[in-house]
């Protein structure tokens, strides 16, 4: 027996030494983020040269650091996660080094060097910080099942991420919605890492009582109804996100943090009544909003009337979403080029309405790539969810993948007044550190479970 | 700069934008069809000129393997999927690749069975050539192939029950 064994195991490890998969995928990796990189460097370029008309060594180097840190993050993966998806870091790095480009291109247009004056350098270094974040994720969660332990602990630090912008002395003065945190020298959105905390303590929590939600209930007319005591948790939920939207005036996140509840519920049961359920909420919660807050009832008026003139002239009106749109009309098919267009005249042109500058510099063709890295970051995620042994990391995967894409859905629909314009950040593009920070965690999740999976068990039974 | 290198530079821009998209989508292409590569003309070359022998990747085991019921089945490539016929999960389908799958209680295992009559690394699933190989990791309860405790590597035909603990599986083409 014992020398079968040992002549059995040879032949299996010259193979090994011929297949190694796990390095091909790093190959792989390693060669898509070159192209990356170079998206990103001569985006850069692009911008000086349109905007200065000369290189400004300076910033390229800057920028080259980030580059340097996404080859970290690469090395790290070969160390810590072999077997992690190929596709994510390069993504993420295309689409960041494209935000930091326009960032920086706003930066150096005519209104920028007065008003918002070298965003661009702390776009760079909160990537330097995302990347280490994503870095410590991975180091810290070394299997993501982990994660399931702290269920309940991930709910309290939700509760508490989502008021801490009420606590009084913390508030950002001067801000619309009361989403900041200010601390000293450094403003933060909690809500941006309150989606991956959410996902975690629903994905452990749905893991544990999916049975009792997804069995009982009785039928009525074709749709199986839940038991009214299982209505509990949505309901919570649903007071939570209108809790957001009236306390915070944050249409986004409340929307954002439903819409996850929802998903997740009904990826965990397979019942199409949750995603009816949730539906129905949704509209009274909105109906109830449109009538009680008036800030809402502006952003629903702006979105239907935009194009009436006094309304385009009000205080609060039209102006930004209409000169969003101007720009992309601007902007045609192949856009002006980068540093040749105005995006800057749009207001918050660099942080949410950044896909309309975009869309004017690079144009329809432009925005179509954009928006086509991040449909494969999302079904990526969907992926790396679907094909997941254990059922927690397929409801994690699969939670923070939809939060990222319903985000994305929310604020470029608003930017292009498919929906009303609710203020969110475009993840990985828009100006703002926490928002690059918690993209950044959730790429790490995502690089994390795909390992566990590649690498773990299969199957258990 | 002119207008016209500006010009130039920013198609070449777009282009090399849509250029990563596709060397994305281009990569991901295993995944989107599958590990569907499965060589179906050289599998079937090697099993055509001798059906009921063993294929001759496996003449070369030091032990011959024990020809089991189904033995001289002519095959179609290797087996693909594994599927568990009785146990806690019966009717689960297992993928099965070109790795060797691991089964037993361990959390490093392949197969991971949590029962009390699964040892820890119980037994080990291998191809052979294009034939699946089961053998036997010196496990308490011991593994059985068409009813047969083995005590070498034993080709696993396709269809043929494998009992492992109180779990059986076969495979499938």
């Amino acid at each position: 027996m014992a020398d079968v064994t040992t002549t059995l195991s040879r032949p299996e490890e010259d193979r090994a030494r011929i297949i190694r998969p796990s390095t091909r995928l790093r190959n792989i990796e390693l060669g898509l983020l070159l192209v990356a990189l170079a998206v990103s460097a001569g985006a850069i370029v692009l911008v000086q040269l349109g905007a200065l008309g000369r290189i400004d060594l300076n910033v390229v180097k800057l920028a080259g650091g980030v580059g340097v840190l996404a080859i970290a993050l690469h090395v790290v993966l070969r160390f810590a996660a072999r077997d992690a998806d190929p596709f994510i870091l390069p993504i993420a790095i295309a689409v960041n080094g494209l935000g930091i480009a326009e960032i920086y291109r706003i930066d150096l247009s005519p209104t920028g060097v007065r008003n918002h004056l070298d965003n661009g350098t702390t776009q760079i270094l909160w990537t330097a910080v995302g990347i280490g974040a994503a870095i410590a994720v991975l180091f810290l969660v070394r299997n993501h099942r982990m994660l399931q332990r702290y269920t309940y602990i991930a709910m309290l630090a939700t509760i508490v991420l989502l008021l801490l912008p009420l606590v009084p002395g913390l508030r950002l003065r001067g801000a619309a919605a009361y989403v900041w945190v200010s601390v000293g020298p450094f403003n933060f959105q909690p809500g941006e890492i309150a989606k991956i905390t959410l996902a975690i303590f629903f994905a452990g929590f749905l893991v544990a009582r999916r049975d009792s939600l997804a069995m009982v209930g009785r039928k009525v007319l074709f749709v199986q109804l839940p038991r009214a005591r299982d209505l509990g948790p949505i309901i919570v939920v649903w007071v939570l996100a209108l809790g957001v939207i009236v306390g915070e005036h944050d249409l986004g996140t409340g929307l954002l943090l439903f819409g996850m509840f929802v998903a997740m519920l009904y990826v965990a049961t397979g019942r199409t009544s949750w995603i009816v359920l949730g539906l129905v909420l949704a509209a009274a919660g909105a109906y109830a909003a449109v009538h009680i807050l008036s800030y809402v009832q502006g952003r629903i008026t702006n979105w239907l009337h935009a194009f009436d003139g006094t309304l385009y002239d009000q205080p609060g009106g039209s102006f930004q979403v209409v000169n969003g749109v101007f720009g992309l009309a601007h902007g045609g098919l192949f856009g002006t080029g980068l540093g040749q267009g105005r995006p800057d005249l749009t207001p918050a042109a660099n942080s949410d309405f950044i896909i309309a500058s975009l869309g004017e510099e690079l144009g329809l063709v432009g925005v179509f790539a954009v928006l086509c890295l991040y449909l494969l970051f999302v079904s990526r995620g969907f992926r790396i969810g679907y094909s997941g042994p254990d059922d927690f990391g397929k409801l994690l995967a699969v939670g923070i993948s939809f939060v990222f894409a319903l985000q994305v859905f929310i604020v470029v629909g608003g930017v292009m007044r498919v929906i009303p314009e609710t203020g969110l950040t475009t993840p990985f593009l828009a100006a703002g550190g926490s928002s690059l920070v918690a993209n950044w965690m959730i790429a790490a999740l995502l690089l994390r479970i795909s390992d566990t999976i590649r690498s773990g068990p299969r199957t258990v039974i | 700069m002119s207008a016209l290198t500006l010009l130039v530079l920013r198609i070449a821009f777009l282009l090399l934008l849509w250029v990563f998209v596709f060397a994305v989508v281009y990569s991901l292409r295993s995944d989107l069809f599958g590990g569907r590569v499965r060589r179906v003309p050289e599998g079937a070359a090697p099993a055509a000129p001798a059906p009921a022998s063993a294929p001759p990747a496996v003449q070369s085991l030091p032990s011959p393997p024990t020809p089991g019921a189904g033995a001289a089945r002519v095959q179609q490539g290797p087996a693909s999927v594994l599927v568990i016929t009785s146990g806690g999960k019966a009717g689960l389908e297992i993928p099965l690749g070109t790795e060797p799958l691991m089964i037993g209680r361990a959390s490093d295992a392949g197969l991971q069975i949590r029962d009390d009559y699964t040892s820890t690394h119980h037994a080990r699933l291998l191809l052979w050539g294009s034939d699946w190989v089961v053998q036997d990791l010196d496990s308490t309860n011991g593994t059985f192939v068409d009813g047969v405790r083995i005590d070498s590597p034993t080709q696993v035909p396709v269809g043929v029950p494998v009992k492992v603990g109180a779990t059986t599986f076969e495979l499938r083409g």
